[in-house]
């Protein structure tokens, strides 16, 4: 382990505890501006597109607010370009941008070439293309250019990381059924591909299978240990596989991918795996999970964090409050199913929040129909609390890929939702009485010039927040662009940056309430929208 | 590229998987899983199955093939249907075993309904007895409505799965056979599956909810009671808790043949309760490899296998096809076992929540060794008396009046997770292992399991006692 890292986590564990909060937890209010959003692209078709719709959530044109790739299932997919202003009403233009692809399921957004410019893995039922961004939101695609062999397959995840020295980035597809069987598609699982750079500098290299597959719905690189190597964790649909399970893909630089195994610590889970939420809960350093299926859900934490950890999880959701199992708000009580998931702080208090898509699979009569999308506010205590209905999020969708992002870059995060035949939904956050907070970007030069694999740090009082810089998880769609960091009470903070190689920044004094964009080597620098 | 070892702990609902890798084969005689089946069936298509016109096509599958290929269809659905679990499955296969054989009456000689020999059941339809029929037909639309009314609820992949079935093995079955009699057929064959689902909405197992699980239940208090063992927030309230007060088939109600009861609960190192919670930790902590794959392969976890009543389909399917049981004797065989199976269900369900035992999880961690961990999951409802075993002690006495008692035999009702097909003496030997591989996973205690055989048996006893042949 990286000697910075260690003492960093002995740190941490010394002091874990998120620190009991003064204030009474604060619910945001949301309202729905989809009417006069601009958007309307809905996530269409049957059977190939049950699962899928993730969104993008990036910064396509430069100028600091985060733009939108809608998935449109069998229909075209949309760029929307974001025209909010600052705390200003949530509106988008469609943009012609060369992404008007159909059969997407979802896309991640990369700066695959380092060139500055967000690049996008977009996801098809068919052939997945690699869209080079050439600015100004327009994308070119560039499987052939970098080499990048697309497949054909139904494919439903995705996840990007430079591994170590590597110029060039290493992405994971995981692929879902064999799309041709029909009378049997059980056990039909096909498999996951590892692109890793090619031979000749800016190319992949041939897919390696990641054998074996089960159905991946997330795929995440995280750095679960903090050895400095991000593994590749993978969440997989028990629906469809025969003896499949859970993974964890540890990936030494170079070297054959490995599998956990029950040796390793790894315990054997099987769920009906659909997305992959992660952040640090309790402050020990390491990241914790919360893995989407039906009917429950999972938080998952290292059973022994102290001094090497093994990858040995248990399951916390009950005792933190997060199973989800069925629908909060309504007559409908069947059981739920929960798609894409993310940790933010909604409320501005400094701890994390937990955002939860859900959407029955297509008219499963044993699963809620009407089943809202969850709004778990973590409290000082650790648990959470759900307040979807009173933060006026309970919608009825039949939803799939979802996004917490500042859209309108007040310091709020905003929502974003997809829904299978029927229009993507945006909420803004109009809250007037949410905590402080800091925006926050990491740079570096080429590669991997958003540092991702690194950590951010940000302290709010005593108490450090800890961000992986990670692209994957979710379902089916990501984020790339600001780190949204609640202060609470904090008018000041002080960030740091963990990059990649290991090597930490100098903690930096910043004041509240604000965007900055921590480039390595150098001061942080503000950044004022629409400046 | 590495293998995974696959690991212990397995179980109920989140981590335990079987499959159909090496389920015997359908149309064929071959061994084959349902998707190489499936395959096959495409290829038979493609080489002209339905190429024939004018006269009966000469590899049309025969009754007993369609039949066959149905249930395992139906055995696939199981796992992928979220209200299947075991006792669901268990009533399920007793209503579409009821349809199948009484659909074939008509066609036999040897055949007697089973109408006024089970509880509800008055009547069935009749065929008209001077029209021809085609046994073929009439077993495969029966099946093809059946497998909607019982697997209707099944999610996008088994519906398309479904209609894809009923589309493609249709177009088999009709090939060659004229017109009136493939419409004549098919009518008969959906009015008895009409039928016998109509009768099926009145015993008080139709309607299952959030998969099972009661939205409010009052859990019984005392040291000695089931507690949950589960983090799942679903399962807090144990499965099917009234299940026990379901109608029947051919015994009079659950409480017949009720078990003795589990040994008195007691701490006390020589009391017999401990002894046999010490028996369970003893054998978990020190688990031979042939006992944790025994535990495994009878480990028949809903939602991740066909379950304890879906493996016992499955071995009557393989010895049905190894014996190539003309259709007379394949419906009767599958009848007997649904029958018997879905009372044992409700017999063993009245005297699980009559007891309402704690599991051996519970007991073992607060008096024995509180790290101690089970082989299996442990199963979210009480312990005793153990349902496999019940089902096995049914399955294992229909099996048997049917086959004979030293009937030998491989069930390749296999899976991925490395579980070799396992041979068996007898049904007797194949019951009593399925039983103590619940001890072996550390799920069940000894009595649960001898008396869960014996009860099986003697609510198999009415079954076997049904008159189905002239």
């Amino acid at each position: 382990m990286h000697p910075v890292r260690t003492a960093c986590l002995a740190l941490a564990a010394l002091a874990f505890a998120q620190p009991v909060l003064a204030q009474d937890l604060v619910v945001p209010r949301y309202a729905d501006e989809t009417a006069t959003s601009g958007i309307a692209t809905s996530y269409d078709g049957d059977w190939f597109y049950m699962v899928g719709g993730g969104v993008a959530a990036f910064d396509c044109n430069a100028d600091g607010f985060a733009d939108l790739l809608l998935p449109g299932g069998e229909s075209k997919a949309t760029l929307y370009r974001n025209t909010s202003t600052r705390g200003g009403p949530l509106t988008f233009e469609a943009q012609q941008s060369g992404l008007e692809l159909d059969s997407v399921s979802g896309a991640y957004p990369a700066d695959i070439d380092s060139d500055g410019i967000t690049d996008l893995v977009v996801l098809r039922v068919g052939e997945n293309v690699v869209m080079r961004g050439l600015g100004d939101c327009r994308f070119e695609r560039a499987n052939e250019a970098w080499g990048f062999a697309g497949g054909d397959d139904w494919s439903t995840a995705a996840a990007v990381t430079w591994e170590e020295a590597a110029a060039w980035p290493t992405v994971a597809i995981g692929n879902y059924i064999d799309r041709a069987e029909e009378i049997s598609p059980w056990g039909s699982c096909t498999p996951n591909v590892l692109h890793r750079p090619g031979e000749a500098a800016g190319t992949f290299a041939a897919p390696l299978p990641l054998k074996p597959s089960y159905c991946a719905l997330s795929m995440l690189f995280t750095d679960w240990n903090r050895s400095g190597t991000p593994s590749l964790r993978v969440s997989n649909d028990r629906e469809y596989y025969e003896g499949g399970q859970e993974q964890m893909w540890t990936l030494a630089a170079g070297g054959e991918p490995a599998l956990l195994t029950p040796a390793d610590g790894w315990k054997v889970l099987r769920i009906w795996g659909m997305g992959i939420a992660s952040t640090d809960l309790d402050g020990d350093g390491y990241p914790e999970y919360f893995l989407t299926s039906m009917a429950d859900n999972k938080l998952q934490t290292l059973t022994d964090p102290v001094g090497g950890p093994r990858p040995d999880y248990k399951d916390i959701a009950y005792a933190r409050g997060v199973t989800a199992h069925r629908p909060y708000f309504g007559d409908d009580l069947r059981p739920s199913t929960a798609w894409h998931a993310q940790f933010e702080d909604v409320n501005n208090d400094g701890l994390a929040d937990l955002f939860v898509v859900k959407g029955n699979v297509d008219e499963m009569p044993d699963f809620a129909a009407h089943d809202p999308d969850n709004l778990l506010l973590q409290g000082a205590d650790g648990k959470f609390v759900e307040h979807g209905e009173d933060a006026g999020i309970a919608n009825n969708g039949v939803a799939r890929g979802g996004a917490l992002v500042d859209l309108n870059m007040d310091g709020q995060l905003d929502m974003v939702v997809t829904n299978r035949r029927s229009s993507a939904q945006v909420w803004r956050n109009t809250s007037t009485d949410l905590g402080h907070w800091i925006g926050l970007q990491v740079k570096q030069s080429a590669p991997n010039v958003d540092a991702i694999g690194g950590w951010l740090e940000v302290k709010r009082g005593d108490a450090v927040i800890r961000r992986e810089l990670t692209i994957g998880g979710g379902h089916a769609g990501g984020q790339l662009g600001w780190v949204h960091f609640g202060l609470g009470s904090e008018t000041t903070t002080s960030a740091s940056v963990v990059w990649p190689d290991g090597s930490r920044s100098e903690w930096m004094d910043l004041k509240a309430d604000g965007f900055y964009v921590l480039e390595r080597d150098k001061d942080a620098a503000a950044f004022a929208p629409g400046s | 590229m590495p293998s995974i070892d696959l690991p212990a702990p397995v179980g109920w609902n989140s981590e335990k998987a079987t499959g159909r890798d090496n389920i015997a084969g359908p149309f064929r005689g071959e061994c084959m899983n349902f998707r190489a089946q499936v395959a096959a069936i495409g290829a038979a298509l493609l080489l002209g199955w339905t190429a024939a016109s004018g006269a009966l096509a000469a590899d049309r599958p025969t009754a007993g093939e369609i039949l066959r290929s149905w249930y395992y269809l139906m055995n696939e659905l199981v796992r992928h249907t979220a209200t299947y679990s075991p006792p669901v499955a268990s009533r399920n296969f007793g209503y579409i075993g009821v349809t199948v054989f009484e659909a074939a009456v008509g066609g036999s000689d040897k055949l007697v309904s089973l109408a006024g020999q089970l509880q509800g059941l008055d009547s069935v339809p009749a065929r008209q007895p001077t029209l021809e029929y085609d046994e073929t037909i009439i077993i495969s639309a029966a099946l093809s409505d059946a497998v909607v009314y019982y697997f209707g609820n099944t999610g996008p992949t088994g519906q398309r799965s479904i209609k894809a079935a009923q589309t493609k093995w249709r177009e088999l079955v009709i090939a060659g056979v004229p017109q009136d009699i493939v419409a004549r057929s098919e009518a008969f064959g959906q009015e008895m599956a009409g039928t016998i689902h109509q009768w099926s909405l009145g015993d008080g197992g139709a309607e299952i909810i959030n998969m099972g699980f009661p939205l409010e239940w009052e859990l019984p208090k005392g040291e000695d009671k089931w507690v949950p063992t589960s983090l799942v927030r679903q399962q807090q309230l144990p499965l099917l808790p009234e299940w026990g007060n379901k109608r029947t088939f051919a015994v009079p109600n659950g409480a017949t043949c009720a078990t003795p009861g589990n040994p008195p609960y007691s701490t006390d190192p020589e009391s017999q309760f401990y002894k046999e919670a010490l028996e369970v930790y003893d054998t978990v902590k020190n688990a031979t490899p042939e006992q944790i794959a025994i535990a495994r392969f009878w480990s028949d976890d809903p939602m991740l296998s066909m379950t304890p009543p879906g493996h016992w389909v499955s071995i009557a399917l393989q010895v049905a096809e190894h014996e190539d049981l003309p259709l007379d004797e394949n419906v009767d065989l599958l009848a007997r076992m649904g029958i018997a199976m879905a009372d044992a269900f409700v017999g063993c369900w009245a005297d699980k929540y009559d007891y309402n035992l704690l599991r051996p999880i519970t007991y073992i961690k607060r008096v024995i060794d509180p790290k101690w961990e089970p082989i299996l999951n442990t199963p979210p409802f009480p312990e005793y008396p153990s349902g496999h075993s019940t089902v096995s002690g049914a399955m294992e006495a229909v099996m048997t009046a049917f086959f004979g008692e030293n009937y030998a035999f491989e069930d390749r009702t296999g899976s991925p997770d490395g579980r070799n097909p396992r041979t068996f003496a007898s049904f007797r030997a194949a019951a009593e292992e399925a039983g103590i591989s619940r001890l072996y996973g550390g799920i069940h205690f000894h009595s649960a399991i001898v008396d869960g055989l014996e009860q099986g048996r003697c609510i198999a006893a009415y079954t076997n006692a049904l008159k189905t042949r002239k």
